[in-house]
């Protein structure tokens, strides 16, 4: 499993927000997108979600396991997404959250499917608790799991962990970057603290200007 | 806030809305206890014939409607375009049930525009087909009616909702997920918006459903006839002259009432039984399946199509002297129909002045309301409201009329006001009690802080900032007053005509050229109080 972008730019009309850059990310890589606010780093995961809004748009290709993915609607791309809030689908419970990705298939598996992730992130029984009266951490572990459920070629992380107190964060961070490097899912995550980015992995940083670079 | 002074708050509503209403369906259901009323319901050879057909005509507008309003609404809040839907709403908000269904009747009947520009485009009919297109006896025509004006409603209350600021960034943002779980637009809006948004839209689908099942004029105009619906059959017994015809009818507006409940209920029942496995639907896995965009913005144009001809076929309808088929225009033009409407004036006088009184008065009330009691009382006022519009206008008319009855009011100004506020009241206090409660109370401590007193605070501040829907509710309170028709025609006694009852009459006439002069004199003063009220109504600022 790899994620290759080439050459890479976000535009609004004429003005060029990120200039291009190319990376590639590999099996169970996390690579970490840095930058001051209104830098451009979540346009960059929304064009790569498919879900960048007009008028801003995407130049460049990415291949997700050497498949083009820009030509690609944004269901189907198989890109994973976690945001800042864990957007937990209020009229559903959190096994029907859960099951919400899966892949369709025989009820009695992707039961038990959902119970064993419920079981992995250490919320077994949970499943008939509606979203509202859980915790923010056990809401983010969900939210997490649900994307994994929903078998992502690619995860993108748009600041999951910026809502969650302290001490909370580097629990959640080291379950998250533990659960996507067992699953080899390769992974941008974008932040704005250093202190979000897991120690071995490589990290960029996008400039005032637009350009990205290595640090 | 003490409780003589809450109580002295609510007086002024509950003297003109609350009390009128509970007298109302007390004396209704008191007139309903006559066996020998109830038995002749139940041998009138027209019964079942007429409530399949309300039931059938009600059932399936309210579903066609549903499904044309969310599929517009979602075509929209897909693209973004809310603002551009939200100014042609208003324009199909504003032409009175009656005016649109006069119009469709004379558009879609044999020599009317539709087929002329059939005949011209395709056929090239020479003589107008021989179709039954109005008073057919499925109530196609009806259904029709009923679906465009509803569908109107529905999506004006979607709009709304998906306005707001928190719905669009929630929705925006699970859908963002939802698309990133392998979901396409018609998966999200299926398993995600429609059941987050189901709680909202079951009232006004209620109201829908009662009035598409219930309603007299439409059905008067459009509707079968051999049976007609159970509603008119309902109206023609309380018309009767005979005590025992209009015994029949009020116990009929009791049982059809009784009937569309029941029906509420089984819905309700269907849907309970269904929940597991519609829950078991909502998380079977994602589908691809995308949104027929093109679908609804299709249905949009064809809505804005719609009103447009009937608007061109009523214009060019009063005017028409000779209009030989299959000819696009009137050969002769001539303003006779416009001469004798300007000669005969009072009604037309009249409903603008029970508009115009009931609409203000309405506007009064309920700033009174909601500046002079807390907003706990507010669930009291919205239950009565909903009764208000939950239930049949035949059975709120007909004991309105029984209850102005023994208070001397029936053929008075005064009874005839009080009928045309209420349904108004009611309308205006839904569309009111959220904006108006929400308005963020610091603003107030702001103001004080700057040294506004409570009467600087409301007149600078607080009703500047509630200008649009204080003015989009008055709109909204003229174009009902405008359009009443059973209960105007109840409480009136003969002694009044309004435009309603006026139009009501005509088109069972031959003069077709009034008939479409008074519809467009029906449709008119609403739409420029559309208008006046969204140009007045706009925000002189603009959000940063």
């Amino acid at each position: 499993m790899s994620l290759v972008l080439r050459d890479i730019s976000i535009t609004l009309g004429t003005k060029v927000l990120v200039v291009p850059f190319s990376l590639a990310i590999g099996k169970g890589e996390i690579v970490t997108l840095m930058g001051p606010s209104g830098s451009g780093k979540s346009s960059v995961l929304s064009a790569l979600a498919g879900t960048l809004v007009a008028p801003l748009a995407v130049h460049g290709a990415a291949t997700l396991d050497g498949r083009d993915i820009f030509g690609l609607p944004a269901e189907q791309r198989r890109m994973g997404r976690l945001f800042q809030d864990d957007l937990l689908f209020p009229h559903m419970t959190v096994g029907e959250n859960l099951l919400f990705g899966m892949a369709r298939g025989q009820r009695e598996d992707r039961l038990s499917a959902m119970r064993a992730a419920l079981k992995e992130i250490e919320l077994e029984g949970f499943e008939d608790r509606p979203p509202q009266t859980l915790s923010g951490g056990q809401r983010q572990r969900i939210s997490l799991m649900r994307s994994l459920l929903a078998r992502p070629a690619a995860m993108l992380l748009d600041e999951p962990f910026s809502k969650l107190d302290q001490t909370l964060r580097a629990q959640i961070r080291r379950n998250t970057f533990g659960l996507l490097m067992a699953r080899g899912t390769p992974t941008l995550l974008v932040t704005h603290d250093i202190a979000d980015a897991p120690e071995a992995g490589r990290v960029l940083l996008i400039t005032p200007h637009g350009e990205v670079k290595d640090v | 806030m003490n409780r003589s002074r809450s109580f002295s708050s609510s007086l002024p509503l509950a003297l003109l809305f609350v009390l009128p209403l509970l007298g109302s369906l007390a004396l209704m259901l008191a007139s309903a206890a006559n066996l020998g009323a109830w038995v002749a319901v139940f041998q009138h050879p027209q019964l079942w014939g007429g409530l399949g057909l309300s039931l059938f005509t009600g059932i399936t507008a309210t579903a066609i409607a549903a499904l044309v309003a969310l599929l517009i609404a979602a075509s929209f809040f897909e693209r973004g375009k809310d603002t551009t839907l939200a100014r042609g709403l208003s324009a199909m908000l504003a032409v009175p049930h009656l005016a649109f269904a006069i119009g469709l009747g004379f558009l879609i009947m044999p020599s009317g525009l539709l087929t002329r520009v059939i005949a011209m485009l395709f056929t090239g009919w020479t003589s107008p087909p021989p179709w039954v297109t109005t008073h057919d006896p499925y109530g196609l025509a009806l259904i029709v009616a009923l679906a465009v004006k509803e569908s109107g409603f529905l999506l004006f209350v979607l709009t709304n909702i998906l306005a707001r600021e928190d719905m669009r960034q929630s929705f925006a943002a699970q859908k963002a997920a939802a698309q990133a779980l392998g979901h396409g637009t018609l998966s999200i809006w299926l398993r995600l918006f429609l059941p987050q948004l189901w709680a909202q839209l079951v009232w006004p689908l209620v109201i829908v459903f009662v009035y598409a099942t219930t309603v007299v004029d439409v059905a008067l105009v459009l509707g079968p006839t051999q049976p007609p619906t159970f509603a008119d059959v309902v109206w023609s017994d309380i018309n009767s002259a005979h005590v025992a015809d209009a015994a029949r009818g009020a116990v009929g507006a009791v049982f059809l009432a009784l009937i569309t409940g029941l029906v509420i209920m089984v819905a309700a029942a269907v849907g309970w039984v269904l929940r597991p496995a519609l829950k078991l639907w909502l998380t079977r896995g994602p589908s691809p399946l995308a949104l027929p965009l093109w679908l609804g913005l299709a249905k949009w144009r064809g809505l804005q199509l719609f009103f447009g001809a009937v608007l061109i076929t009523l214009v060019l309808l009063s005017v028409a002297q000779l209009w030989p088929f299959p000819q696009l225009l009137p050969e002769h033009f001539d303003a006779s129909a416009w001469r004798q409407v300007a000669e005969h004036s009072a009604p037309l006088v009249l409903s603008l002045m029970l508009a115009i009184s009931t609409s203000l008065s309405a506007l009064l009330l309920l700033v009174l309301w909601f500046e002079t009691l807390p907003q706990t009382w507010d669930r009291a006022m919205m239950i009565m409201s909903l009764v208000m519009l939950g239930l049949p206008a035949l059975l709120i008319g007909l004991g309105q009329y029984q209850m102005f009855l023994r208070f001397g009011l029936t053929g008075t100004g005064l009874g005839l006001f009080l009928a045309h506020l209420m349904p108004v009241v009611a309308y205006m206090f839904i569309m009111l009690e959220g904006p108006y409660r929400a308005l963020d109370p610091r603003w107030r401590d702001v103001s004080r802080g700057l040294g506004a007193g409570r009467i600087g605070f409301l007149t600078r501040i607080k009703w500047p900032m509630l200008k649009a829907p204080l003015l989009a509710s008055v709109a909204v309170g003229f174009a009902v007053s405008f359009g009443q028709f059973v209960p105007a025609q109840l409480v009136s006694a003969g002694r009044f005509s309004t435009l309603t009852m006026e139009a009501v009459t005509l088109t069972s006439g031959t003069n077709r050229p009034l008939a479409a002069a008074f519809a467009l004199l029906l449709m008119l003063p609403p739409l420029l109080v559309f208008l006046g009220a969204g140009l007045f109504g706009r925000a002189r600022w603009r959000a940063a």
